[in-house]
């Protein structure tokens, strides 16, 4: 064979990559990291970044998810106990098994905070040459102070009692929310900086005088008057609020044998379940049927699980006082059509009246206020918020809490001051037009619950406004799992004392219980979509934000359907 | 770019010219996890072999050997030879095909090779027909499926080739079943692949491909999951050809999987029906294996 012919053992290799094919130009939808708006956020009255929370808790950053609550909710051991949390109500693991326990693991978060006697951050914004007075030392009050102080400017509190606290204090009984729970988170607020002056009522003409002293005045002197049930006989009976406050104080007389309890609110179920440990017989009388009364449901629960009677559809027409206690006549109703306030109504039924005999009757059916300047007069020339109101002039006067909310509870109190707080800096900094719109701005998802972090621009603030729903989780990531059991005294044994009758989770069970959850609409760092793209055009950045490699995605989209939790959106390339 | 991105790409170069949503793609990531850089990779004829890189370029920062379309398993055994003669132990040799390559065209070398027990992974990434070249059906194609060679109301009226039985007849040291949509149990079969050295590893990949079957691209890993979860496709490994392992049991009917791609539209309830009764057979069958391993594993325990 000629030599030259004779085959030679050679091997084309490839020596570039593929890196040069820029296969994004194929691409005509793009995947886009979107994160939106978890259904409980928004559903949370303060508005608090609950899926963050919850993924901080889960990674057991437990001081971290304590952190995070307190941007926008300064009181998590408290609202952990007493908050009726329509976030659950509104969590999409509902629809898989069971929604997550939000308040429970509040409640731990925050006790966490208390144990490790974290301070609250210092102020995020630019100080401001700018000083409000508060009157009112309630959840409203405080919650402004803190916001307020968060926001740089100078609050100061005037509390007509000799102890901050308010409703929390006097109104709620300690086997819901122990006195300690309650002065630590005070005292933390105290502490970041909102000055609190007790046994320092204030009246029409003090308030002109601290009007003058201030920029601006807030006043949230919350609900003080007992409503009146108009019968005769009303003095036999005995105000309810009255008697919850004494019992705080210690200073009640203690009741026995049958009582009655008129009311269907969550007063009359605090004041049973008082009445129960101090040893008497408790009968909730309520006027409409049960499942009318405005009592959160777990509360109602409780009571009867403790042995206090309901007895429904039954209106008190007069009481008597005799010698041995009170005779009530009280007539039957009936379930009517729905009213103009969307409930049904109750009428007389064809029945006549019964007497029933108790050793005292009590009333609980809830407050107004105690003084026509405790909300705003209906013809001031106010901006009117959905939490609170501020009525422009030399000076600002601003209400706030109960007086002004659509609906009374410690978190719509807490929204209400930071709604005020937020108001108020807006008005300061941007001028009366501002207002609206920075409060509009800061809304979750459709709102009302107000965001401080959107406010002051956090990372919350590039979040979508579109609240995920269960069709936009990917379920195939998650295994129905059981909800975690919240440890309680044995009703019996609750009803014993004042001891408080739902306990803190385990660690582990928070941990756990945390785990559980979707973390809606955001990054958790699950890392699917980088696991999945075919191109491995998922790039890291710094804190785990994620972007994608446009020069080489080809926008199969796989990413966003496998991301779990609608963090993910594909979008129309544009021409 | 700022420098704190992470831009790993484990052992791919992006720019690879798969379809968007390729099966393949996902199989070659998850893969090289699990083998690491000390791989070589031989690729027959199929998808990967354009998909690796029209020359001069490659997709992979593993070296590749181009091979022809029936002699992935011998060209694999040929290369571990090399390394042998060069004392190169630590490098794992990897056959990389695709149905064709393994069910059809490259079936006699496997069997050769598996018969010698050659010490390579044969993997074979199944996207259920002949891609590459416009969606005509393999041995791999199952049962009801329509493809460009079996068309309209001639779709394919044969079973899918069994090549897990094929393969554990060979009695090899390790045979399993893996899933794109299934990362964790993936990458572990890879892993353990890798440790066995000494014989021929056999691991069967399902691969979706958006394009021939008529899915969305961006439901490349829910068809993939669904088709574990409706035991079309069950996760299961056999060792030395006998000791058979489930490892995840499926919950939902075929109709959920079939129904999703164009590639079943036509089926009735009644042909979704009898294919539910062979996979369920199937299934039955595989579950059998497993109690018999077990029933065998404890007799075989030493008594204490």
């Amino acid at each position: 064979m000629i030599a030259s012919l004779r085959p030679t053992l050679l091997f084309p290799v490839s020596r570039t990559s593929t890196e040069a094919n820029r296969t994004g130009s194929w691409r005509f939808v793009r995947p886009v990291y979107r994160f939106k708006t978890a259904p409980c956020s928004a559903a949370c009255p303060a508005g608090i970044d609950i899926p963050t929370v919850e993924m901080l808790a889960s990674r057991g950053q437990i001081h971290d998810a304590w952190a995070h609550i307190c941007r926008e909710n300064p009181f998590p051991a408290v609202c952990g106990r007493v908050c009726f949390h329509p976030c659950e109500d509104a969590c999409n693991r509902a629809e898989l098994d069971a929604p997550i326990a939000i308040n429970a693991l509040e409640r731990y978060i925050g006790d966490a905070g208390l144990a490790a006697c974290s301070p609250l951050v210092s102020p995020a914004a630019a100080l401001l040459q700018r000083e409000v007075a508060i009157v009112g030392a309630g959840p409203a009050g405080l919650a402004a102070g803190y916001f307020l102080t968060q926001l740089g400017i100078s609050a100061e509190i005037f509390e007509s009692t000799e102890e901050p606290g308010g409703v929390l204090r006097w109104g709620i009984p300690s086997y819901r929310l122990p006195k300690a729970v309650l002065a630590a988170e005070i005292d933390r607020i105290a502490a970041a900086g909102v000055k609190i002056h007790c046994n320092r009522p204030v009246n029409p003409d003090t308030l002109a005088e601290m009007a003058a002293r201030y920029d601006a005045v807030l006043v949230g002197a919350g609900l003080a008057a007992p409503l009146r049930l108009n019968i005769s006989g009303e003095a036999s009976i005995i105000d309810g609020l009255a008697f919850l406050k004494q019992v705080q104080a210690g200073s009640a007389p203690v009741a026995s044998g049958e009582v009655a309890v008129i009311g269907g609110g969550n007063t009359a179920i605090d004041v049973a379940r008082t009445l129960l440990r101090q040893g008497a017989r408790p009968t909730i009388v309520y006027r409409r049927r049960r499942q009318d009364m405005p009592a959160f449901g777990h509360e109602i629960a409780a009571a009867e699980a403790e042995g206090v009677r309901i007895v429904e559809l039954m209106a008190p027409v007069s009481a008597a006082a005799d010698g041995n206690g009170v005779r009530m006549t009280l007539q039957p109703m009936r379930a009517a059509e729905v009213g103009a306030d969307g409930r049904v109504r109750a009428v007389p039924a064809k029945q006549p009246p019964q007497e029933m005999r108790f050793k005292a009757v009590f009333s609980g059916i809830g407050a107004g206020v105690a003084e026509p300047w405790h909300r705003p007069a209906d013809e001031a020339d106010a901006i009117r918020l959905s939490h609170c109101a501020i009525c422009r002039g030399t000076p600002t006067v601003g209400y706030i809490g109960d007086p002004v909310t659509a609906e009374n509870s410690v978190a719509h109190a807490i929204g209400s001051g930071k709604q005020a707080a937020i108001a108020l800096h807006a008005l300061f900094t941007e001028g009366p037009e501002a207002v609206a719109p920075a409060v509009d701005r800061c809304r979750v998802g459709p709102g009302p619950a107000l965001s401080m972090e959107i406010y002051l621009n956090g990372e919350r603030s590039r979040r979508n406004g579109r609240v995920v729903t269960f069709a936009d989780v990917n379920t195939d990531y998650f295994l129905r799992a059981e909800r975690c059991a919240i440890p309680a005294l044995a009703p019996a044994a609750a009803a014993n004392g004042f001891e408080e009758a739902v306990a803190t989770l385990k660690p582990r069970d928070a941990l756990a219980e945390a785990a559980r959850c979707f973390n809606c609409g955001i990054c958790n760092d699950c890392d699917n979509c980088r696991i999945f793209c075919p191109e491995q055009t998922i790039l890291v950045g710094e804190g785990g934000r994620r972007s994608v490699d446009l020069d080489y995605c080809k926008g199969c989209g796989i990413c966003t359907v496998e991301c779990p939790r609608c963090a993910m959106d594909m979008e129309e390339e544009s021409a | 770019m700022s420098e704190s991105i992470n831009a790993d790409r484990g052992l791919t170069y992006p720019g690879n010219l798969g379809c968007p949503g390729c099966g393949a793609s996902i199989a070659i990531n998850h893969a090289l996890k699990g083998l690491g850089e000390k791989t070589v990779l031989v690729i027959p004829a199929c998808c990967f072999a354009i998909m690796a890189g029209p020359y001069p370029m490659t997709a992979l920062k593993v070296p590749i050997l181009h091979t022809a379309f029936a002699t992935a398993a011998v060209s694999a055994a040929g290369v571990r030879a090399g390394l042998d003669m060069q004392g190169d132990t630590e490098t794992t040799v990897v056959a990389w095909a695709g149905d064709g390559g393994t069910f059809d065209i490259g079936i006699q070398s496997l069997s050769g090779t598996a018969e010698r027990n050659d010490d390579i992974i044969f993997v074979c990434y199944d996207n259920e027909a002949y891609m590459n070249t416009g969606v005509q059906r393999s041995s791999a194609t199952p049962y009801g499926t329509r493809t460009t060679t079996t068309p309209g109301a001639g779709w394919k009226r044969t079973r899918k080739k069994n090549i897990m039985e094929i393969m554990a007849a060979h009695r090899i040291p390790y045979a399993a079943t893996a899933n794109i949509a299934f990362p964790d149990d993936f990458i572990r079969k890879f892993a353990k692949a890798r440790e066995m050295r000494g014989g021929t590893r056999f691991i069967h990949v399902f691969s979706s491909c958006p394009t021939g079957w008529g899915v969305a691209s961006s439901l490349a890993i829910k068809i993939a999951r669904l088709a574990t979860r409706s035991n079309i496709f069950p996760l299961y490994e056999i060792e030395n050809g006998t000791d058979w392992t489930l490892n995840l049991e499926g919950d939902l009917p075929v109709g959920d999987y079939l129904g999703a791609q164009g590639r079943f539209r036509h089926l009735t309830p009644e042909d979704l029906e009898q294919i539910q009764q062979e996979v369920d057979a199937d299934l039955a069958l595989i579950q059998e294996r497993v109690a018999a391993t077990r029933v065998r594993k404890a007799h075989l325990k030493p008594e204490t």
